[in-house]
């Protein structure tokens, strides 16, 4: 029991690192393709806490929910990426501090 | 079980069915015209749609209140309030697409996307189980990503739809790591469950508890635009198509609040956490922060931008004082339908406004009384009702929630002031409304009269009659807003 204990902390540590990782990354970096990785490895962090969870849970409901937002992640990765095309395209670069059109 | 005549399953088939079938009909055609097609058949699908959740009520097959369950959807009638908003705006916005959408490519999948959005929308308010909810909440959100940067070759919308992007990804990163937090301290993700967990929680856990349910107010507060999260807010309003920004202004908007309500205010009564004065203080900085910057601005979409900020802060007062006070939540639930519908017409306004003339400047509008007469109208309507001028819908529902936080004034002693900060943001309010109003009548010289677009015109004309019936005679609305609240006491329990 002890041990499980143990190996569970370790997990939720590696999430929470994570997660300070991507919360890092969307608050220095300015160009769209790292703010979109942040996202994601705040995303991963859930994920793998989740898995953790439902290791050491009776049911599964965590690796369920782990499949459902790995799904779901990769449809908003698609459109992210798309508009980040489409912004290339008209820009030639996706630098988040080129993007002051809209002000009030 | 659910069972396959319940009123979310019947939505999911007639809107998911036509929304798949939609972009199909347009490859088969093999043409990227006739608007008006996709159009129709998008607006039969939400009207036979919104008939439904009617029948059912109407047969009374709807449990009342906000109910836990077993599955992940329940047939309730909090779900079937907010579907009648949320459809009701997905309504106003695929008429109001129809001339605009005359001059845009891709219609069918426009309005396919739009239908896929509000089961999204509709879906949140429904689950009761935390997978249900978040798939629900990207089922709404990744649409919207599309739809907000649909007009590809202007650099401002795809602009806005980057930063609704960044923003609403985080947010939903925020949520999902929320959920995790949440099934690992209580071992569910059935929301009643969930609930059940908290009130016996190992003292121990309590701060991974808070930490979760701040998760959740921050990644819903995202789409609620309040005031720590609203950054992304106006550009957004502005950059994107007209008809766009009526369906996050009025729709996506609400999910969030469905969603809050749903898991925060429930799960905090459970907690038996101080948390009300946490969110009175988020109220009265949403809505004095929306409203002050909302008097700085030179375009009008960018104005009821930063005024759809100020009434998330109103809606988030009954939510403030829901355990003291059922008064203030049923006041929450008026003004979010009443908010859906007011601020959709007002969109819808400034859509007919940009389609004809081509203009949002505030400087613009001068003698738009002459030459819109409807629109104007209509305009002027939904900007006295936002405000809680006496006749209008919109005043019963201030009413309500103002003398919600006034009856939760023995238990909290400072919701009171709740009250008085909102009289006083709806006078700052009215002022630059009324700045509004004066500018479309009392100014400019004698301009001719343009022709309005007749879709344009019929949603003035509906939410007219609705805003000044429902204001005369409020009665049928009160009641069902009552049928519908959630009952929140401090002996709460699943």
């Amino acid at each position: 029991m002890r041990k499980m204990t143990n190996e569970l902390t370790e997990f939720v540590l590696v999430s929470v690192a994570l997660l300070g990782i991507g919360i890092y990354g969307l608050a220095v970096k300015r160009n769209f393709i790292r703010m979109l990785f942040a996202i994601e490895i705040v995303i991963n962090a859930a994920n793998l806490n989740m898995v953790a969870f439902g290791r050491f849970l009776p049911h599964s409901g965590g690796q369920t929910l782990a499949l459902f937002s790995i799904a779901i992640a990769a449809a908003e990765v698609a459109v992210g990426l798309s508009l980040i095309i489409v912004a290339y395209r008209m820009y030639h670069n996706i630098d988040i501090a080129d993007f002051r059109s809209l002000k009030g | 079980m659910i069972e396959i005549s319940s009123t979310p399953i019947v939505i999911i088939a007639i809107l998911g069915a036509v929304g798949i079938i939609l972009p199909v009909i347009n490859v088969i055609r093999k043409e990227t015209g006739s608007n008006s097609f996709y159009a129709v058949i998008a607006f039969a699908a939400l009207i036979i749609s919104i008939a439904y959740v009617g029948y059912q009520f109407i047969n009374e097959n709807i449990l009342p209140s906000a109910l836990f369950s077993e599955d992940v959807i329940v047939d309730d009638a909090f779900g079937g309030f907010f579907a009648i908003a949320m459809l009701i705006v997905a309504i106003f916005t695929t008429v109001g697409s129809f001339n605009y959408m005359r001059k845009q490519n891709y219609p069918a999948i426009y309005y396919s996307l739009i239908l896929l959005s509000t089961i999204g929308m509709v879906l949140v308010a429904y689950s009761t189980d935390l997978i249900m909810l978040f798939v629900a909440w990207e089922l709404m959100s990744i649409p919207t990503y599309a739809l907000v940067g649909f007009i590809k070759k202007n650099p401002q919308s795809n602009e806005a739809a980057l930063k609704y992007f960044l923003f609403g990804a985080l947010s939903s990163a925020i949520i999902v790591y929320g959920i995790s937090i949440t099934y690992g301290i209580t071992g569910s993700t059935n929301i009643g469950e969930v609930i059940q967990g908290y009130s016996t929680l190992d003292p121990g856990l309590l701060p991974l508890a808070l930490l979760s349910v701040g998760m959740f107010i921050a990644g819903f507060g995202f789409k609620m635009g309040l005031v720590p999260f609203h950054q992304w807010l106006p550009d957004t309003y502005e950059g994107s198509p007209p008809t766009i920004t009526t369906l996050l202004a009025a729709g996506t908007k609400k999910a969030g609040f469905a969603a809050t309500i749903r898991i925060v205010v429930l799960g905090m009564v459970v907690l038996n956490l101080d948390w009300t004065l946490a969110l009175g203080i988020l109220a009265i900085m949403t809505m004095t922060i929306g409203n002050v910057a909302a008097i700085m601005q030179k375009s009008l979409s960018r104005m009821l931008a930063y005024s759809s900020i100020a009434h998330a802060g109103y809606i988030l007062i009954g939510l403030a004082v829901s355990p003291y006070s059922s008064l203030g939540l049923q006041g929450s639930l008026y003004q979010i339908l009443n908010h859906a519908v007011m601020k959709g017409m007002a969109f819808i306004a400034v859509t007919g406004i940009i389609t004809t003339l081509a203009v949002t400047n505030l400087d613009k509008l001068k003698g738009l009384g002459r030459r819109m007469p409807i629109t104007a109208l209509g305009l002027t309507i939904s900007l006295l009702a936002l405000a809680g001028v006496p006749p209008l819908a919109g005043f019963w529902s201030k009413i309500m929630l103002f003398g919600g936080a006034l009856d939760a004034g023995s238990a909290l002693w400072w919701a009171p002031w709740l009250a008085i900060a909102g009289v006083l943001n709806s006078a700052l309010s009215l002022a630059y409304y009324g700045w509004i109003i004066r500018r479309m009548y009392f100014e400019g010289e004698t301009e001719k009269r343009v022709s309005e677009p007749k879709s344009i015109i019929a949603v003035m004309i509906f939410s007219i009659i609705f805003l000044v019936g429902f204001g005369v005679y409020p009665d049928p609305i009160i009641k069902f807003v009552e049928f519908a609240t959630p009952v929140i006491s401090s002996g709460f329990m699943p």
